[in-house]
C-alpha cells in the first residue's frame, strides 16, 4: 500500500469525523488532567467497558484525544494554583505561577496552550511522517544511555540551587533520599520503609505532588487573602481577550523554542518507560543553560514556561511510536490502548500498517486532529479559568486540600496515601518558609528512582563494572554534551563579566 | 457539674441511638435465622495484590461474573499492589476475618516464592490456595530479531559469554527455568529484573536483553514479534502457537518439576475453612461447575488468552505446586536474594 499526500488527506478527514467524540474527550481530559490523581491512564481504565464496546477506530480516537488533552490540562492547576495535576507538569509551575502572582494567569494559559498545541501538532506530524526511523531510537537508548538522561534532569536541581547552593543541593539531596525509600530493583530490599507495607513500591508520587505543591501551598495561601499581588489584583480587574492573544502572540514569536523542546520530548517519549516528568525537567534545564536571560528563570519567565509545555507534550504522540511499530507501550497509557486493542484481536507491531493502516496512522492523526480542534475549544478558556485566582483563599485553601487529599488517594485506593500527601505538605510548608525550593526536593523525589532504576540494571548487566556507564558511543557522546551543558553558563557568566569590565 | 451532666446526656443519646439502630436493623431482617444458615447471605470481598487492569483483574472478573450466578451473590475486588504482591497478601492476612466473606486471589509461583526469599511476617501455615485457575507455564524466548534461532544457539553462545536474561523479576519461576537450564547446561545467563512483562518484553525486543523469562501467554499472542525457544513445563500446551518449541524436560533430558509461571488462584485463612467447613464446600463446588459453564469460556476468551491454559486444580494440587516451587526457589535462594552473584 502507498502512503502518499492524498492517503494522509483521507486520513486527516476521516479523523475530522470524529469530532463528534474527539471534543468531548478534550473538555473531560482537560479535567482529569487538572485534578492531581485523576490521570489519562486511571480514566481510561475506568472507561474501558465504554471503550471497549466502540469501533476500535472510534475508541482508539477517544483514548488519544482524551491523553493529549490531559496532558495539557495538568499545566493548568500548575499555572493557576501551583499545583500540578501529574509529574509530567511539575516543572510547568517553575515560572508558570509566578506570573499568575503577577496577575498574568491568562496570559500564562494562552502561552501554555499554544505551546502544547504547537508543540504537540508539530511532534506529532513528526512522528507520522518518521515512524520507521523514530522507532529505531527505542534500539539505541538503553539503560547506559538513560543514567546521562537522568543527570540531564537531575542536574536542574543545580540550576535550581543557584541562588542559594547550599539550600538548594540539600533540598535536592533531600528529595533524591525520599526518592531512594522502597524495595531497589534488583533484590527487592527493603529500604528507609519504616515498616510502612504501602512504601515498599517506593514513595508515590501522586502524594508527592500533591504535598509538597499543593497543600503546602494552601497552607501558604492561607496566611494572606489572595494569591495574587498587589499588582497582580490590579492587573486581574479587567479580564479581556487581549490577554489571551498576547500571550499567543509571545510563545509564538518564540516558535524555535517551541519546537526544540517539543522535539527533546519526542526522543525521551519513544524510550519505553522514559515518561513526561523526565522530558519536561530536561526541557526547562536545556532552556535555562542556553538561554541568554538565565537569571529570569523562576521569576515568570517566558521561556521557561513554554519549554516544559512543550515537552511533556512532544511526549504524548513519543509513547504511541514504540507502542504501533515494535508493540511495546512506551507509557502507562500506551499500555492500556494496546488492551483496548488487542480486546479487538487487533496485533500491533509493523503488520498493522500492512493489515489496518487506518489503526496504524489513526492515533497520530487523531492526535493531530485534537490539537487543532483544541486551538478552537480549550484556547479560549484562558480567559475563563483565570478567574480561579481571584477567588479569596478562605476558599480556596479548602477546596484545594479536600480535592488534592481524595486526589492522592485515587491511584492507589490507600488512606495512607492521604496521610502522606499531608506530611508532605507539612515538609513542603517548612520548605517554603525557609527558603528551600520545593521543586528540587521534587525533582529527587521523581527522578531519583528513575536514575537509580537505570543505574543498577547497567550495573548488573555489567557484573559490578561501574565502566559500563562509559561503555556506549551514545552514552559517551550525552555525557561530553552534559558537561558542556553544565559548563556552559559558568562560561557564559565569565565571559558577560569580563565584557562588562572591559566596557 | 455541668459538664458531668453533658456528659451523661451525651452517652445516654448514644446508647439510646445504638439501641434504635440495632433493632431497626435485626426488625430488617425477618428471616434473620434462616439467612445466618445460608451461605452467602452477602457479597463476597476479593483481596487482588496487584494492580487495577492487569491479568489478574481480567481473570477474576471472567472467573467472578459467571462463578456469582451459583453463589447467588456479588464479588467485590479490592486492589492492593506493591512489592510483588506482598502488601496484598500482609493486608489480607491482617484485616481478613475467617467467616469464608473474604478471600484472595493472587498468583501462586511468583508469590511464594516472595516468601522465600523474605519471610512474611504472618504465620505462613495459617494460610492457603484451594483453587488454582490457569497454568500458564514460564519460557525463554528472544526477539525475532536476535541471532539466536534455537535453545541451542542460545546455550552454544552462553558457554562462551555471559548473556543477559531479562526477567519479570527474580523471584520468579520463569526466572527459576533460565537459571536452572544454566545449571544443567553450563551456560552463562545473568537474570536481569526488569520489574514486569511490558518492561522486560520491551528490554528483548530492543536488544537490550539477549533473551528473556516470563510467562508464555504475553509472548505468543506477539508471535511477530517474540520467538519461544524452551518451555519449563512437563509438556508444551500451545505447540501451534508456539512453533513446538521444546520442553526443558524433553530437549535436555531433566527431571524438572513443572516451572508454572502463570499460576493466578484463590487463597484463604485456614482457619476459615476450620470454621466453616460447610461454608467452604459450598466455594468449591460452585468454582468447579464455573469451569465447565461455556459463559466462563466465552468471557475469559475475550480477554485474548490461550483456554489451553484454564483448568482447576484443587487444594493438594495447590500445595503440591507451592511446595515444588519452594523447594527449587531454596536452591537458589542465595542467587535470588543477592548473596551470591
Amino acid at each position: 500500500m502507498e502512503y502518499d499526500l492524498s492517503f494522509f488527506s483521507e486520513m486527516f478527514v476521516r479523523t475530522f469525523s470524529f469530532w463528534w467524540v474527539i471534543i468531548p474527550a478534550i473538555f473531560l481530559g482537560l479535567v482529569v488532567g487538572a485534578i492531581p490523581g485523576f490521570s489519562a491512564a486511571n480514566t481510561i481504565i475506568i472507561l474501558l467497558p465504554l471503550t471497549l464496546a466502540m469501533d476500535p477506530e472510534i475508541g482508539l480516537t477517544f483514548m488519544v484525544a482524551l491523553y493529549a488533552s490531559s496532558r495539557m490540562g495538568a499545566g493548568i492547576p500548575a499555572i493557576l494554583v501551583n499545583i500540578p495535576g501529574t509529574a509530567g507538569a511539575a516543572a510547568t509551575p517553575l515560572d508558570g505561577y509566578p506570573m499568575t502572582k503577577q496577575g498574568r494567569g491568562q496570559q500564562a494559559l494562552a502561552m501554555s496552550f499554544f505551546a502544547s498545541i504547537s508543540g504537540g501538532l508539530f511532534t506529532t506530524v513528526i512522528a507520522l511522517l518518521s515512524l520507521p526511523w523514530l522507532s529505531q531510537i527505542a534500539y539505541y537508548l538503553h539503560s547506559v544511555e538513560m543514567i546521562v538522561i537522568m543527570f540531564f534532569g537531575i542536574s536542574l536541581i543545580a540550576t535550581i540551587a543557584a541562588k542559594d547552593t547550599l539550600k538548594g543541593l540539600i533540598a535536592g539531596f533531600f528529595g533524591l533520599m525520599i526518592g531512594f525509600i522502597g524495595t531497589d530493583v534488583v533484590y527487592e530490599t527493603p529500604r528507609g520503609t519504616f515498616g510502612f507495607l504501602e512504601l515498599y513500591d517506593k514513595v508515590p508520587l501522586i502524594p508527592a505532588l500533591v504535598g509538597l505543591f499543593a497543600i503546602s501551598e494552601a497552607f501558604a495561601i492561607i496566611e494572606r487573602q489572595s494569591i495574587l499581588t498587589e499588582r497582580g489584583k490590579a492587573a486581574m480587574q479587567n479580564p479581556g481577550w487581549s490577554a489571551t492573544f498576547e500571550g499567543i502572540r509571545m510563545a509564538a514569536s518564540r516558535w524555535w523554542h517551541i519546537t526544540w523542546n517539543s522535539l527533546i520530548g519526542l526522543v525521551i517519549g519513544v524510550v519505553p518507560g522514559a515518561g513526561a516528568a523526565i522530558a519536561s525537567f530536561v526541557a526547562y534545564q536545556q532552556s535555562k543553560t542556553y538561554s541568554k536571560t538565565p537569571e529570569l528563570y523562576g521569576t515568570g519567565h517566558i521561556e521557561g514556561l513554554i519549554a516544559p509545555e512543550s515537552a511533556n507534550n512532544g511526549v504524548t504522540s513519543g509513547t504511541l511510536v514504540p507502542l504501533l511499530v515494535i508493540g511495546i507501550p512506551g507509557g502507562a497509557t500506551a499500555a492500556i490502548m494496546l488492551v483496548v486493542l488487542q480486546y479487538h484481536g487487533v496485533t500491533v507491531g509493523p503488520d498493522l500498517f500492512l493489515t489496518s493502516p487506518e489503526l496504524a496512522f489513526g492515533p497520530f492523526t487523531a492526535m493531530a486532529v485534537t490539537y487543532v480542534l483544541m486551538i478552537l475549544t480549550a484556547l479560549p478558556l484562558a480567559r475563563y479559568m483565570s478567574k480561579i485566582t481571584v477567588i479569596s483563599t478562605i476558599y480556596m485553601a479548602p477546596i484545594i486540600i479536600s480535592f488534592t487529599l481524595v486526589g492522592s488517594f485515587v491511584p492507589r485506593a490507600y488512606l495512607f496515601d492521604m496521610n502522606l500527601a499531608l506530611v508532605f505538605g507539612v515538609i513542603g510548608y517548612v520548605a517554603r518558609k525557609t527558603d528551600y525550593h520545593v521543586a528540587a526536593i521534587l525533582i529527587g523525589v521523581i527522578l531519583g528512582p528513575l536514575m537509580e532504576t537505570y543505574f543498577l540494571r547497567a550495573m548488573k548487566m555489567s557484573q559490578g563494572d561501574i565502566m559500563v556507564i562509559f561503555s556506549s558511543s551514545i552514552g559517551n557522546t550525552l555525557w561530553v554534551l552534559l558537561v558542556i551543558s553544565l559548563a556552559l553558563p559558568y562560561y557564559m557568566d565569565h565571559r558577560r563579566k569580563k565584557l562588562g569590565d572591559g566596557s | 457539674m455541668k459538664k458531668l451532666e453533658l456528659d451523661v446526656n451525651r452517652r445516654l443519646i448514644l446508647k439510646g441511638s445504638a439501641t434504635a439502630l440495632g433493632l431497626a436493623t435485626v426488625s430488617s431482617f425477618p428471616f434473620g435465622s434462616s439467612l445466618a444458615a445460608s451461605f452467602p447471605a452477602r457479597n463476597i470481598k476479593v483481596y487482588v495484590p496487584t494492580r487495577e487492569g492487569g491479568g489478574a483483574d481480567r481473570l477474576l472478573r471472567a472467573v467472578t461474573g459467571v462463578w456469582k450466578n451459583y453463589l447467588s451473590t456479588n464479588f467485590e475486588p479490592s486492589f492492593f499492589p506493591g512489592a510483588a504482591g506482598r502488601v496484598g497478601y500482609e493486608k489480607y492476612m491482617g484485616l481478613a476475618k475467617d467467616d469464608m466473606y473474604e478471600l484472595l486471589f493472587g498468583n501462586m509461583g511468583p508469590e511464594v516464592l516472595n516468601w522465600v526469599v523474605k519471610k512474611p511476617t504472618f504465620d505462613l501455615s495459617t494460610f492457603q490456595y484451594f483453587a488454582q485457575v490457569d497454568s500458564d507455564p514460564g519460557i525463554l524466548f528472544v526477539s525475532r530479531r536476535s541471532k539466536f534461532k534455537s535453545i541451542d544457539d542460545v546455550i552454544a553462545e552462553g558457554k562462551k559469554r555471559v548473556l543477559n536474561v531479562g526477567v519479570s523479576r527474580l523471584a520468579h519461576p520463569a526466572t527459576l527455568g533460565a537459571l536452572a537450564l544454566a545449571k544443567h547446561t553450563g551456560a552463562k545467563f545473568n537474570p536481569i529484573p526488569l520489574s514486569g512483562g511490558k518492561n522486560t518484553r520491551a528490554g528483548v525486543a530492543t536488544g537490550e536483553m539477549d533473551l528473556g523469562a516470563l510467562p508464555s501467554g504475553g509472548i505468543v499472542s506477539r508471535k511477530k514479534s517474540f520467538k519461544v525457544l524452551v518451555m519449563f513445563s512437563h509438556k508444551n500446551p500451545l505447540p501451534g502457537r508456539s512453533e513446538n518449541a521444546p520442553t526443558m524436560n524433553d530437549h535436555f533430558k531433566t527431571n524438572m518439576p513443572s516451572l508454572i509461571a502463570g499460576s493466578r488462584a484463590f487463597g484463604i485463612k485456614k482457619s476459615a475453612i476450620a470454621k466453616h467447613p460447610d461454608r467452604f464446600n459450598t466455594l468449591e463446588t460452585t468454582l468447579k461447575k464455573v469451569f465447565a459453564d461455556p459463559a466462563f469460556k466465552k468471557a475469559y476468551l475475550k480477554t485474548k488468552s490461550p483456554w489451553e491454559f484454564i483448568g482447576y486444580r484443587g487444594p493438594e494440587a495447590c500445595a503440591e505446586y507451592s511446595r515444588n516451587i519452594s523447594k527449587i526457589g531454596q536452591e537458589f535462594k542465595e542467587l535470588l536474594s543477592g548473596k551470591k552473584t
